[in-house]
């Protein structure tokens, strides 16, 4: 960094530290309230609370990607927002993003990503009382969205104003009325209600100028409408499910239409982009068609490929485009080895017109950590401490097999009309089953 | 205008009864006593933080209205605080508690002081988390117990603040944003109790300007 860059960011009330780990920069921007710094390049805990920075945990795994990136400002509410931190998050069932939001004269706010759907949040200070139904709040009733659970943060990057690394647990329970929910976190040490407030996707997208293509998909999840009448049919709402689920597969394979394949391959570089590959040509030969685009590596580690493919209408020259990626990390660390990711990824493209399609790619591949060494004639240096980088064990590209093709079917969807279908008379069936 | 004995400069205004001053230019710290102000020796100087406070800053909660006038900061194991010391239109003093982005305003309650637990506190008996107190009706209970060090201070202050200053700090908090916030320093427990609020609830007016940010029209 030099002086000019030091003197914006001491005036900013922004800092910025080396990790201790990785080396890589840090820029804190809540100076004085941080307490936890999660570094972005190699994803370890440092404590923010003294002068210099002291490494909590060490890691040396790539962090994952958010598609919201640090030190982005964007107005929402009213008000413009720093993101500061971003949080990986599961449960038995699902992972999701979760950012948080800073702005001095504010305070913070967070903003949850779940399956493409977002939220807004704020801290309640003003606790609900609860009672057997569930809660109150404001004055309002909120009912319960299920039981509770165990949150793990599985990525931890940013700075936070309490102490929070990677692994860390609290349990978790929700509270809805209409859409907007209540949920509490429970830790040994302090139990925290927060409400949270849906947002339009668009609407996130527009304030933090996110490349669509980085934007999580919405999940294709049609409510069941079959299953909402005659609720004391148990039997008769079985089969509206039953047959339901069997329209729906018929449906899509009628709307998946004839196969059209075709098979080719990318060279990605290292650190630029290798543009417009012609990967192939396909038809499509209805209305509109599902197109699935999978790209497959082999071999690589410790490495993503960013894909972007162009599907270019030869009748019009209008292109279609979509994004993949594939990355796969490993290593060993304190716990064993470990290995995250996968070398392949699958792209799908709804909704492509009648036509004859060229598809093209442009490919790159990078290294991790991102930028470890940029010399000064521009080019990079892989890090010398990792054995696995060096960069005479490594050839100068990762090949991936593309294979593009229509007609592809969203089993994946299928399934989920099919648990939505069922999921009524499963309930109540439970219910009488607990209640008899 | 009251002169800095160290290094002359103004040390500004000074409110009711507050016997120590850091001045700003030279961080001495000087005790107002009878026979004028008199150096204690040197405060370490405050670290940049993002604080939308600063000595000056204006508030008015419930038709009351806050002058800034000093600032301590505390250091603990997990982090830092700031405590701005309000002065209410009437002349009393109020605490405002800076911390994640949020503010416990607390006013003064030295009957709170009878209490048996905060008298046994006083002479060293500790408080544990989970421990409940009556306050006006609301129960509220032990959440948060900070042992902290003065890192730096600014503006007037009713107690002195030499590097190593100790501080234990426990918070009571209510399900409904009540705080109440028991402080010992040197042997002296005082009782403050109040809410929390977020910075814009305060009205605060003259609020310091962070590069990079837009001060709000309604904060100047």
């Amino acid at each position: 960094m030099n002086g000019d860059a030091a003197k914006r960011e001491a005036a900013s009330g922004a800092r910025s530290v080396a990790c201790p780990a990785c080396g890589g920069r840090i820029v804190a921007r809540a100076t004085g309230y941080a307490v936890t710094l999660g570094c972005a390049h190699c994803g370890s805990a440092l404590d923010a609370t003294r002068p210099e920075v002291e490494l909590i945990a060490r890691h040396k795994r790539a962090v994952a990607k958010f598609p919201l990136a640090l030190g982005k400002r964007g107005y929402l509410f009213d008000q413009y927002w720093d993101v500061i931190g971003a949080l990986k998050r599961k449960d038995a069932l699902d992972i999701w993003n979760e950012y948080l939001l800073f702005n001095p004269y504010v305070g913070y706010r967070w903003l949850v990503e779940y399956k493409g759907d977002w939220q807004f949040g704020t801290m309640v200070l003003d606790v609900p009382e609860a009672d057997a139904d569930g809660i109150v709040w404001r004055g309002e009733r909120f009912t319960s969205a299920g039981p509770d659970q165990q949150v793990t943060a599985t990525c931890v990057i940013g700075e936070f104003y309490w102490r929070i690394k990677a692994g860390d647990q609290v349990r978790c329970v929700s509270f809805e009325r209409g859409d907007v929910s209540l949920s509490c976190e429970v830790t040994d040490e302090e139990v925290n209600w927060t409400q949270l407030v849906p947002i339009a996707a668009r609407e996130v997208q527009t304030a933090f100028a996110i490349d669509g293509r980085k934007m999580p998909g919405r999940r294709f999840a049609q409510q069941a409408h079959a299953a909402t009448g005659a609720a004391d049919d148990l039997l008769a709402m079985f089969a509206v499910a039953g047959i339901g689920a069997f329209l729906a597969l018929v449906v899509m394979l009628l709307l998946a239409g004839p196969v059209s394949r075709t098979v080719g391959s990318v060279n990605a570089p290292y650190g630029k982009t290798r543009e417009g590959v012609l990967i192939g040509t396909l038809e499509i030969k209805r209305d509109w068609q599902l197109v699935s685009l999978k790209a497959q590596g082999q071999d690589f580690d410790n490495r993503w490929v960013d894909i972007d493919y162009s599907l270019v209408d030869r009748r019009t020259g209008q292109a279609i485009g979509g994004y993949g990626l594939a990355e796969r990390y490993s290593g060993v660390d304190s716990d064993g080895s470990w290995v995250e990711g996968s070398r392949g990824a699958e792209t799908l493209l709804g909704h492509v017109p009648r036509g004859t399609y060229d598809l093209y790619v442009d490919a790159e591949a990078h290294a991790w950590p991102i930028d470890a060494t940029l010399n000064p004639d521009g080019s990079v240096s892989m890090p010398p401490d990792g054995s696995q980088l060096s960069t005479w064990a490594q050839p100068d590209a990762i090949t991936m097999t593309i294979v593009a093709e229509t007609g592809a079917l969203p089993s994946g969807n299928w399934w989920t009309v099919l648990v939505l279908l069922l999921a009524w008379p499963m309930a109540i069936l439970w219910w009488r089953h607990e209640n008899d | 205008m009251i002169a800095c004995p160290s290094c002359g400069a103004d040390l500004g205004v000074r409110g009711t009864a507050l016997p120590y001053s850091t001045c700003g230019y030279c961080q001495s710290l000087v005790v107002h006593g009878a026979a004028g102000p008199e150096d204690l020796g040197k405060v370490a100087s405050l670290p940049f933080d993002v604080s939308p406070l600063q000595l000056g800053t204006r508030f008015r909660v419930d038709g009351i209205d806050f002058l800034t006038l000093g600032r301590v900061r505390w250091h603990w194991q997990d982090g830092a605080w700031n405590e701005w010391l309000l002065e209410a239109a009437d002349g009393t003093h109020c605490w405002l508690g800076e911390a994640m982005g949020l503010f416990m305003l607390t006013a003064e309650r030295p009957d709170l002081a009878q209490d048996p637990m905060i008298a046994r506190f006083a002479v060293g008996v500790e408080i544990k988390l989970g421990q409940a107190m009556q306050v006006d009706g609301h129960l509220l209970r032990a959440a948060d117990i900070r042992r902290a060090q003065c890192v730096g201070s600014e503006g007037h202050l009713p107690f002195p603040t030499l590097p190593g200053t100790k501080l234990t700090n426990v918070d009571f908090r209510s399900p409904d944003g009540l705080i109440l916030s028991v402080q010992r320093v040197g042997g002296e427990v005082t009782a403050w109790f109040g809410t929390i609020y977020e910075f814009a609830d305060l009205n605060p007016r003259n609020a310091r300007a962070i590069d990079g940010w837009t001060l709000p029209a309604y904060m100047q």
